[in-house]
């Protein structure tokens, strides 16, 4: 007779009856702090942040409540369908390579082998590095006679600096972003990897699976998780994409790297048009939550 | 025991969070707490930023003004902190909007229209004759409309400066004065492996020291007159991108520049390959050069001479202790104590009855002459606006995507959408 496992979650019953209902009270205020916390820091300025995308509000403070002005105006302003559009682009070119690059490593390093720990933790050196003070030298590193050019004319290629040209600019600041950004996927991936019970692995070994078929059909599916939560969490950070344009490119040239945030950046603290400002953070919000729909229905809709 | 025991744990289970939730409260209400001020003594806080590049210099000056000033209004407490150059606007926006901005702030003129519904006019509390001691330029450059915003306290100019060093590698003993001879030295320097100028046309610079001093000295301006449109796309504009187009099209200037700011010892400047340049000033260029091999010349003449200055002023901010802001501002104001700001800055007095401050000193001199001819850019309250759809646009252009024509077109009318808002 076969024994069928009871799946995990039917396992778990809802406990109920008084000690129950007391130890949920007390978790509810070991929360509280946290909590309170939470809406005095990040959901109170959310929710301040669209009520001031209504409004007018400027340095002086005291905007009136312009109703959906802010918003006509961010559909009818042409740079900010180009900071957008500048935003996908890196986005495209930052997440998947992010992620792949991820995977990589984490498949290079995650059994153990003589150095495997010093691999690994200099692959994360680049997440604890300030980005700023990296992008400073990334800038020298695209520089025309700097490495990364240099490097580009051996293979036959011009030159010039990615920074100065309007098509490469979004290329070079997406590379950045990988460098900077790959180190914390890694970790995740590893994690999740050695979750994966060998055996698995080991049988499609014994049924002559191949080193590609083995990282496709076993290894892969078994990363979905992870993968989402990556391709949600490189996302969300490659919209908000800002040091690294800033200390880099300035948003130039010509507007080819100037992004979302840049726009909003420059519209609050350097125009101090606060409201305007704060609508375009609402756009940028809006946006990452349906493309993070789009990717829980895709990636992560076995989770 | 058992009891007891399930009893305490009970008590601490509750009493844990309780307390940590108490302790958040704290720690909220900390966040919106008041200044506190206590009652009876004045007091001013100022905001400044390292004018003195060295900082503990600059701390220093602060320090011994405070103790001073102090020492002889003993009712008034004076607290200066100096803030980082970097991103000050956004410090000071975010701090004003708050609530928690500073009674006394340093601003250079292109800040003050735009914090001037935040500013007590001069007026308010400038002594006549200290008025009248101003220079033209000090004065006029923090004067928006009728109300002069703040109280000078230092200028600056951002003349030619040229490189002795690299004349003398290519045998040229004259120094540009125009443009036609900054251009005559293109080709020249050029050969010999040198650059004629360096330009700086990374848009997070302010236009005011790189591409407005070139647009003066073709005769035109940003603004037109009456401040509702601009006027950068006239001919005057138009001469002088396409002059700065040639530089970057012949290779006269470092391409790379034209995008980004690298630090300044990456740069051809610091490596001894430029020639002349109005984009850095000669304390900048000091460490690498030599100071013998400075060489200042007057800005540029195309249709006139014209270069970049600016002026340090101090401005009050609505809400401080009128009288004492005023007294403080004033004390610092007077020649005799403002001299020290000025001399360790490397920078000038702003009132004509100040004494030389650079009696032996050639370069300084020669750095003093030329203040007359500097402007310290447009005082309109959509300056930045301007220059932030402008600057792309002479990028877009100086790299060959548009014509000059149509890159200033382009610009002029996306910065009168924005004065018109």
């Amino acid at each position: 007779m076969a024994v069928v496992a009871e799946p995990t979650r039917n396992r778990r019953r809802r406990r109920s009856g008084p000690h129950a209902r007391r130890e949920a009270r007390i978790g509810l205020l070991f929360v509280l702090p946290c909590f309170l916390l939470f809406l005095a820091f990040r959901f109170g300025p959310a929710v301040a942040g669209v009520l001031m995308s209504f409004t007018d509000y400027t340095l002086t403070g005291g905007g009136s409540f312009i109703g959906a002005d802010n918003f006509t105006r961010l559909k009818d302003d042409p740079l900010f369908w180009d900071a957008l559009k500048v935003t996908v682009v890196y986005t495209v070119l930052a997440v998947p390579g992010t992620i792949a690059v991820s995977v990589g490593l984490a498949l290079l390093t995650r059994r153990a082998f003589r150095g495997s720990k010093v691999f690994r933790s200099v692959f994360f050196l680049p997440v604890v590095t300030s980005l700023v003070l990296a992008a400073t030298v990334f800038v020298w590193i695209f520089s025309t006679g700097g490495p990364w050019s240099t490097a580009m004319g051996w293979i036959g290629l011009p030159e010039e600096s990615w920074l100065s040209h309007d098509t490469l600019v979004v290329p070079a600041l997406a590379l950045v972003g990988i460098w900077s950004r790959f180190g914390y996927g890694m970790l995740i991936l590893l994690a999740r990897m050695q979750d994966i019970p060998r055996e698995l692995e080991e049988a499609a070994l014994t049924d002559g699976a191949g080193p590609w078929q083995r990282f496709r059909y076993i290894v892969l599916p078994q990363l979905r998780p992870a993968l989402f939560f990556l391709a949600v969490i490189e996302t969300t950070a490659s919209f908000q994409v800002f040091d690294a344009v800033y200390t880099m490119t300035g948003g130039g040239p010509a507007n080819s790297s100037y992004t979302l945030v840049f726009q909003l950046y420059d519209a609050g603290f350097k125009y101090f048009d606060l409201g305007y400002a704060a609508a375009i953070g609402v756009a940028l919000f809006a946006l990452t939550l349906v493309v993070a729909l789009i990717q829980r229905l895709t990636i992560g809709k076995e989770d | 025991m058992t009891l007891i025991h399930h009893r305490r744990s009970r008590t601490r289970a509750v009493a844990v969070p309780l307390l940590a939730t108490a302790l958040a409260g704290v720690a909220l209400a900390g966040c919106g707490g008041s200044d506190g001020a206590g009652g009876g003594k004045g007091s001013v806080t100022m905001w400044t930023y390292p004018v003195i590049f060295d900082e503990a210099k600059n701390e220093a000056y602060w320090d011994g003004m405070v103790e001073k000033f102090e020492k002889q209004n003993k009712d008034i407490s004076v607290k200066v902190e100096t803030y980082p150059w970097a991103d000050r606007d956004t410090a000071l926006g975010t701090a004003i909007a708050s609530g928690k901005g500073p009674d006394v702030v340093y601003l250079v003129p292109d800040q003050l229209p735009k914090y001037a519904p935040n500013i007590v006019p001069a007026g308010d509390y400038m002594p006549a004759d200290a008025k009248s001691d101003y220079t033209d330029f000090a004065l006029e450059s923090v004067t928006v409309g009728d109300d002069v915003l703040g109280t000078p306290i230092l200028t600056s100019a951002n003349p030619l400066i040229c490189d002795k060093r690299v004349f003398e590698a290519v045998g040229e003993d004259s120094y540009p004065e125009t443009w036609d001879d900054l251009k005559a030295l293109g080709p020249k320097m050029k050969d010999e492996g040198y650059y004629a100028l360096s330009y700086t046309g990374d848009t997070a610079q302010t236009l005011n020291m790189t591409f407005y001093p070139l647009l003066w000295q073709a005769g035109g301006e940003v603004f037109a007159e009456d401040g509702e449109s601009v006027a950068f796309d006239d001919p005057a504009g138009v001469e002088a991108l396409t002059y700065l187009t040639e530089f970057v099209e012949e290779g006269w200037t470092p391409k790379d520049l034209v995008t980004t700011t690298p630090n300044l010892e990456q740069t051809p400047v610091a490596k001894g390959k430029v020639a002349c340049t109005w984009t850095n000033v000669a304390t900048d260029v000091e460490p690498f050069w030599g100071r013998e091999n400075i060489v200042v010349q007057p800005p540029l003449t195309g249709e006139e001479s014209a270069g970049y200055g600016t002026v340090g002023a101090l401005s009050m901010l609505k809400g401080a202790d009128t009288e004492a802001a005023g007294k403080w501002i004033n004390f610092v104001a007077r020649p005799e104590n403002a001299a020290d700001l000025e001399k360790g800055a490397g920078y000038f007095p702003a009132r004509t009855s100040a004494d030389d401050l650079y009696p032996d000193d050639q370069l300084q001199q020669a750095v003093a002459a030329t203040l007359p001819s500097m402007n310290a850019g447009p005082l309109e309250e959509k300056a930045r606006e301007v220059m932030g759809v402008l600057a792309p646009e002479l990028q877009a252009a100086l790299l060959g995507k548009k014509s000059p024509e149509d890159a200033l077109k382009a610009a002029a009318e996306a910065a009168d959408a924005q004065i018109a808002r």
